[in-house]
């Protein structure tokens, strides 16, 4: 078996910024490239490219132990030696997400994430004020509270010690370290995409992810690809399987806007110019505009 | 003469600590408050011993292809290393050795994981069928619940417990050939949200561990029974919750008519399946497995949402008698149900 076949990519973003988007692109990307070709892709049946790197049951898998018993001290600097060996993830399943950042407070400067055998991450940011919008839709969160959890440098999903579940502790910190933390790392290559690009100029952005992650790279069946997967299409897959799984109980549905720029139309100037001077640095250096203070 | 009694003396000073669980009899050097102490105090030559032990003196292994960084195994061996924590090392289902990572550990910090997943990996190295799975009693009849961790096994357990039925082992049940389910560790493991949604004082609670928001239900606020008992049905807990039209999520159960499928679910709940094929030991685990799918039934049970509605719902039904809660799902459903059990 070549590396290739034995190797496994990362999916990496902070929540809300187009990861499910994407996988749901390779999946049906595979699909259509493959030669048995069912009707239609069932979100619900087909979308799994991949463990979350975060799942409890793998990582008590890897670790021999039930993590309930550790500490997310203790579990932090211990995760990225999960899954170090490169037969750890079954065949097809190659494309694992992740929305921690690459190190977390507690991991002692080592990565959550195994690098070992890992071919490479793609990166997916979105402009934080859009974010934001999406973010309020998924966790019933009001927006003023969405500003401030990505201007949190603790910030973290299921960061809960009073209760279980069946994710780890996944550590965020701001978006701009958050960022930082995927696309300065050295450990593994990384393609950075930006939601924007993947929206304005689909058929170029995907067809640069295919060819990062040496998926069939044939510009029609990543337009078509493209096609299947556009918001429209997704928000009538969802309707016809009666609600995505990954979709909150809170949340009408998981498929919403994908727009951008609603950030803009949505947020006060206040949280828009808190945003700015918060994330400035690297929202300049990836091209986002925000609202400088009077 | 003489010296078999020096020897046996010796013995007795080092392991001070003498335990019944899984039927085996089992001597430790360090107390074990999980475990149901021995009924003899007898020194048994065939008896598992625990014991710390410098790991720099275990001998070399070479591990597997099952291994992972942090678990070191080849058949009769298994190896832990838990950073801050300590080493551990199961050998032959014979002994079970530890070493603190320093003087920092706990002997609460080491014995979380020697009466889980230590004694585990002895006792499929042993050939038993260890299955994830927390067991209680009523009425001479035991029931097993088997799930994931925080699948809300615990939870259940101390509803049930509070309802008079007693706990027989948690976290992992081991069951016989016979069809007994063992005695096993003794305490149910509470997250602060569910202790204080179940009345518990958690302030009185002992900690699983420190640093964790987690307490431990030990005897006597745990009632326990600490003999063999047949096992009569069991449960595997199912996180896809069905609402009712009121929107209400209530307690029922299927039962899963296909043996292979029974099968299935009781693989993927065995104890840590890796440990299993890392011991050579998997044929084995499927000819238990299957035996006692003819034996015992196997039904999912899908419980509602919150503690309260779950102390509720468990008022209304009897888990000895299945039936009385059974719900016919669309044949859709099923079909998804098995259709995810068979998946590898």
């Amino acid at each position: 078996m070549s590396t290739q076949d034995s190797g496994y990519w990362y999916l990496a973003s902070y929540p809300k910024s187009g990861n499910t988007w994407c996988r749901v692109f390779i999946t049906e990307l595979q699909r259509l490239a493959g030669e048995e070709t069912p009707d239609e892709l069932n979100l619900n049946q087909d979308v799994e490219t991949g463990a979350i790197a975060s799942s409890r049951l793998w990582l008590d898998d890897q670790l021999g132990i039930n993590s309930c018993d550790l500490s997310f001290a203790e579990l932090d600097p211990l995760r990225g030696r999960a899954g170090e060996s490169a037969w750890l993830f079954a065949e097809g399943e190659r494309f694992h997400k992740v929305h921690d950042a690459f190190q977390s407070l507690d991991s002692r400067g080592r990565p959550v994430v195994s690098t070992t055998g890992c071919l490479g991450v793609v990166y997916i940011l979105r402009h934080p004020e859009d974010v934001a919008v999406s973010l309020s839709h998924f966790f019933s969160w009001p927006l003023q509270r969405c500003v401030n959890f990505l201007l949190d440098p603790s910030a973290a999903l299921v960061p809960s010690e009073w209760h279980g579940g069946h994710q780890v502790r996944q550590h965020m910190g701001r978006w701009d370290q958050h960022v930082r933390s995927w696309t300065d790392q050295q450990q593994l290559p990384v393609l950075v995409m930006r939601y924007e690009d993947m929206l304005a100029k689909g058929p170029e952005t995907f067809l640069t992810l295919t060819q990062f992650l040496r998926l069939p790279d044939d510009p029609s069946l990543v337009n078509q690809a493209l096609r299947n997967t556009s918001i429209e299409t997704l928000q009538k897959l969802e309707d016809q399987v009666g609600g995505f799984a990954e979709k909150p109980k809170g949340a009408e549905r998981f498929f919403r806007s994908g727009r951008s720029g609603e950030g803009a139309q949505q947020l006060t100037l206040e949280q828009r110019q808190r945003l700015a001077e918060g994330l400035q640095e690297v929202m300049r250096r990836f091209d986002y505009e925000g609202v400088d203070k009077a | 003469m003489s010296s078999q009694l020096g020897g046996l003396m010796s013995e007795l000073t080092k392991y001070q600590h003498n335990y019944g669980a899984f039927g085996l009899n089992i001597l430790s050097d360090m107390l074990l408050p999980e475990l149901p102490v021995h009924a003899s105090t007898d020194l048994n030559p065939a008896a598992v011993r625990i014991m710390a032990s410098s790991h720099e003196g275990w001998p070399s292994l070479v591990a597997n292809e099952h291994s992972t960084p942090l678990l070191q195994m080849a058949a009769g061996d298994w190896r832990l290393e838990l950073e801050g924590i300590g080493w551990f090392r199961a050998h032959a289902g014979e002994t079970l050795s530890y070493e603190r990572w320093d003087d920092s550990v706990s002997d609460r910090d080491l014995r979380t994981f020697l009466v889980t997943s230590g004694l585990a990996a002895l006792l499929i190295q042993r050939g038993a069928l260890v299955l994830q799975g927390t067991t209680l009693v009523r009425d001479g009849q035991a029931v097993m619940l088997l799930g994931t961790p925080a699948s809300g096994k615990s939870t259940l357990a101390c509803c049930l417990q509070q309802d008079g039925w007693q706990l027989l082992s948690s976290e992992l049940s081991v069951v016989s050939e016979q069809g007994l389910v063992w005695p096993g560790p003794q305490q149910l493991k509470l997250w602060h949200d569910s202790a204080a949604a179940l009345g518990l004082d958690w302030a009185q609670l002992p900690l699983v561990r420190r640093g964790l928001k987690r307490y431990a239900l030990l005897p006597p606020d745990a009632n326990v029974i600490s003999q063999p008992v047949p096992l009569a049905l069991i449960y595997s807990i199912s996180g896809a919750k069905r609402e009712t039209e009121a929107g209400e999520c209530e307690i029922e159960t299927r039962r899963i008519e296909r043996q292979a499928v029974a099968l299935l679910m009781l693989r993927n709940n065995a104890y840590q399946p890796r440990v299993y094929r890392a011991m050579n030991q998997e044929a084995n685990l499927f000819l238990q497995a299957s035996a006692l799918t003819r034996r015992v039934q196997s039904h999912r049970l899908t419980l509602p949402d919150g503690v309260k509605r779950m102390q509720e719902a468990l008022e209304k039904v009897d888990l000895l008698a299945p039936g009385s809660l059974e719900a016919k799902p669309p044949a859709e459903l099923e079909a998804s149900a098995e259709a995810k059990e068979e998946a590898p």
